[in-house]
């Protein structure tokens, strides 16, 4: 009898679950609310296909441009934004979500990740897993986008189809004074396609009077060379040594292109010409290095280091030191702590601002997806989350992760955070709530299970700081 | 009598084991599981030939005819075990094979074969193994001498291994490549026939055959004389083919929802029939999906196995879920050996205590397994002109301390104490 009634709860939960993205095949609650739906749905077969609205209102919204628009709506049609602002008009039909006194931020992008499109190597479009369980704890942390293979990917639940954003728009060069050789291939690969591009550009010059001029041949030249100083592709280099650094930023001075590097532990002592170079660094601001002790020269790791950079006019980037999802060691520094990290970048000196970009615009523009997420503007994707305080203190927890104007995640629906200062029930979605009514007084989804997790009456946070780990 | 002897012995599946009985059977038995409909209280079985001539309650039995009477026991169709390498080498390849057939390997008076008989298995397909598309699967009788005794279908359903990756999606379209290749094939040959037959003004039915993009066995009714064959097919496209005209069934092999969300990809706008294998792990994630396979109403091959809610130890009964959502479910043993074929019944039992609907579970263990095979309109419940196998319980199939008291294939006695 118990057994069965677990079951009957867990198939109430799996609807709740569910119920956001496609309206359950069989509703619990009478016939007429599932039979509505069900000629919504024909109808909107016959018309042809209904602009879908969703609409997050009354929230804080943190644009990720520097704007914050208090009490504003963000209006999303048929997953991309439409308006966002303060006297947006919802249509009637929209779907939409109270955010009053949340703030609403930009979908996080962490340019770097590791099995959160399931275990696969590559061939994303074809392989992902839109089900696992690290994809749907990504989304509980914020995360929207994500790298992978230098393959940019949106983190869609339950839907296989435009995962791939872009691929390989970074390209990974091998250029370190611990191998010359390879070292100096690169610079001669750089020496040829430069030298291939200005007889180009001379030949395109020279043919306007000259039909019949020879094109110059391009045999010899190495394509990933040409296409960084096309500017197609980024180069993207893993350095921390200060000389390694130097090196970089003097390539691509000379040759004319951005470069990108991770690690980049060193960079503040010489964040004046990374910054003339224009680079961008991938930095992980818990990284710990000593300073090599025969050297007077500084050197090693500090907490400063993005703060600097950034000073220098270096675009920060910011992610964890573990880049999948990783529940044992030291808690704290994997793909569900993006944002913490991001606070220890503020912590060293880095602006509120310059923390957020490092986790949104920053890495959107390193994987080539910057015109479509990273922000919150009228055309991009809409992606964003609500959170119950800053995106980036620790004690803040994502209610809602929406992906391109629907909600991927929501914490009361979920069971990883649905018991930490859970959600008053009155603000519970419909279903959640019904679900509350079938299990009688168990405040969300079976708290009953572990004895642990039963939540304060009215939480008082600033007396009891949350010390176990978010993902414990 | 010997000609008929000899005729049943060449097409062993439509009758008598090696000696057809000749005679009626009356069986009369407290209760029969029907399966197809309501239970049967005092129910009385006419068996003839192999076949069940009749069934119902307290049928008067015409004297003369022999009468088996069991009053305590419970009868219910001989389960099937549409999913097993019982007896055959479980190596596999990764070779594209889908005309392979399993039947070649199939030793039989192997002692496996009769220890499942006993336990009351009387149809098993065997499949074959390996990834991809390692061939199609057979329909067998776990008894006989030879393998034309113990063949019941060689071609039951075309087995698909299919995961989500990029291989598995590339061997899907480079399939339906082959296939459109062969249909452009008979097209072309269509239109020359088509040419060459209009060019003899004798041809009355030219009309119709511009018009006609219909299949050619239609044309070869009315024209026999000058029919229209086809081009034979590659042996490797024709699996598909039959499935495709729903001659063969098909199986896919899955083990998450992402498989199944990666093969309706790769499917989509293709009207397949097919069944799904589901291969039933701890934390299995295929409630994601379940809403959209019911919504299909595909017939499911599982397991009867509890499994949990990724990352917790909340127990969830995928195959009740799944039936409540409209699939259809099949029973394989939760572990392919004579040993779990024995305890399939009870395994199934413990299903039903979980929330799973008994009719469902009745059914699970064998008229949709011998849809899977394709065999529903010959076995797996008892109903009038089917064949007569039989399993002999002494109470309800899914009480654990249920023992299997006799087996009937194919209306002879194969098993238990059953000598008047």
């Amino acid at each position: 009898m118990k057994l069965a009634h677990r079951f009957r709860a867990l198939g109430a939960l799996a609807l709740a679950a569910l119920s956001f993205l496609a309206p359950p095949a069989f509703a619990q609650d009478g016939e007429k609310k599932e039979g509505d739906k069900k000629d919504e749905a024909s109808k909107d077969k016959k018309d042809e296909k209904k602009d879908e609205w969703f609409a997050v209102t009354g929230g804080d919204v943190y644009t990720g441009t520097g704007a914050v628009l208090r009490g504003a709506t963000v209006l999303s049609k048929n997953g991309v934004i439409e308006a966002v602002g303060h006297d947006v008009e919802v249509p009637a039909d929209a779907k939409t979500l109270d955010a009053t006194g949340q703030r609403v931020y930009p979908g996080l992008v962490a340019i770097n990740s590791n099995g959160l499109f399931g275990m696969t190597a590559g061939d994303f479009a074809d392989s992902v897993d839109p089900y696992n369980q690290r994809m749907l704890l990504a989304l509980a942390s914020g995360i929207t986008t994500a790298g992978q293979s230098n393959t940019a990917l949106k983190l869609k639940r339950r839907d296989i189809k435009n995962v791939v954003l872009r691929e390989r728009f970074l390209a990974t060069l091998s250029f370190t004074n611990s191998n010359p050789s390879g070292k100096r291939e690169w610079i001669e690969k750089f020496d040829r396609a430069a030298r291939f591009l200005r007889e180009y550009r001379d030949w395109e010059e020279k043919k306007r009077e000259q039909k019949d001029l020879k094109e110059p041949s391009s045999s010899g030249v190495d394509s990933t060379a040409k296409a960084i100083l096309e500017g197609r592709v980024m180069a993207r280099f893993n350095a921390s040594n200060r000389e390694d650094l130097l090196e970089i930023a003097r390539l691509a001075q000379r040759f004319g292109f951005r470069p990108v590097i991770d690690g980049c532990v060193e960079g503040w002592t010489v964040a004046d010409e990374l910054g003339r170079a224009g680079a961008y660094a991938v930095v992980t601001p818990r990284d710990r290095r000593d300073k090599e002790e025969q050297l007077v020269r500084d050197g090693g790791s500090s907490i400063e280091n993005a703060a600097i950079l950034h000073h220098s006019g270096v675009q920060v980037c910011v992610i964890p030191s573990t880049t999948g999802v990783d529940l044992g060691g030291i808690a704290g520094r994997d793909i569900l702590h993006l944002p913490i990290e991001a606070g220890f970048a503020v912590r060293g000196g880095l602006s509120d601002q310059a923390a957020l970009e490092s986790i949104t615009i920053v890495p959107a523009r390193l994987l080539g997806v910057s015109h479509k997420v990273g922000s919150l503007e009228k055309g991009k994707d809409c992606d964003l989350i609500v959170l119950d305080g800053d995106v980036m203190h620790y004690q803040s927890l994502v209610q809602y992760t929406v992906v391109e104007g629907k909600i991927a995640y929501d914490k009361s629906a979920e069971l990883f955070y649905a018991h930490i200062r859970p959600r008053p029930s009155d603000q519970l979605a419909p279903e959640a709530r019904q679900d509350k009514g079938e299990s009688d007084e168990k405040p969300a989804e079976g708290a009953g299970e572990t004895p642990g997790d039963k939540p304060e009456e009215s939480p008082k946070p600033e007396d009891k700081p949350e010390d176990k780990p978010k993902d414990g | 009598m010997t000609i008929l002897t000899t005729i049943l012995t060449l097409a062993p599946a439509f009758g008598g084991v090696s000696e057809p009985s000749g005679g009626l059977l009356a069986i009369k038995v407290g209760r029969a599981e029907t399966v197809s409909g309501a239970a049967i209280e005092h129910a009385v079985i006419l068996v003839d030939d192999g076949k069940i001539l009749e069934i119902g309650a307290d049928l008067p039995v015409a004297r003369g005819i022999p009468v088996f009477e069991r009053p305590d026991w419970v009868v219910m169709p001989g389960l099937v075990s549409c999913y097993t390498r019982l007896g055959v080498d479980g190596r596999a390849g990764q070779e594209f094979s889908p005309e392979a057939s399993p039947t070649p390997e199939v030793q039989p008076r192997h002692p496996d074969y009769k220890e499942v008989l006993e336990a009351g298995v009387t149809t098993i397909g065997l499949y074959p193994p390996g990834t991809g598309f390692p061939g199609h699967a057979s329909a067998l009788r776990p008894h006989g001498a030879t393998l034309a005794e113990m063949l019941v279908d060689e071609d039951a359903y075309l087995k698909v291994y299919f995961r989500a990756n990029a291989q598995a999606k590339k061997q899907v379209r480079d399939v339906r490549a082959k296939v459109d290749e062969h249909d452009e094939k008979v097209k072309k040959a269509k239109e020359k026939f088509d040419k060459e037959s209009k060019a003899k003004p004798s041809d009355k039915k030219d009309e119709e055959k511009k018009d006609g993009e219909a299949k050619p066995e239609e044309k070869k009714a009315d024209d026999k004389s000058k029919a229209f064959v086809p081009p034979e097919a590659d042996p490797k496209t024709k699996p598909f083919l039959q499935v495709r005209d729903g001659e063969l069934g098909m199986l896919v092999s899955i083990a998450q929802a992402a498989d199944w969300a990666h093969w309706v990809d790769a499917t989509s706008e293709l009207k397949l029939d097919f069944s799904l294998r589901v291969v039933m792990t701890r934390e299995i994630d295929l409630f994601e999906v379940k809403d959209e396979i019911g919504k299909r109403g595909v017939r499911v091959v599982m397991e009867p196995q509890i499994s949990l809610v990724p990352g917790t130890m909340r127990q969830r009964n995928l195959a009740a879920e799944l039936s409540a959502s409209g699939a259809k479910i099949a029973f394989k043993p939760r572990n392919d050996t004579v040993a779990d074929h024995a305890a399939m019944l009870r395994h199934v039992g413990e299903m039903i205590g979980a929330g799973l609907a008994r009719e469902v579970a009745l059914k699970g263990v064998t008229l949709e397994p011998a849809a899977v095979l394709k065999l529903e309109k010959r076995l797996g419940s008892l109903e009038k002109g089917k064949v007569a196998n039989l399993l002999f319980l002494n109470g309800d199939p899914f009480e654990p301390s249920t023992q299997v008291m006799a087996v009937m294939l194919d209306g002879e006695f194969v098993s238990g104490e059953v000598k008047e």
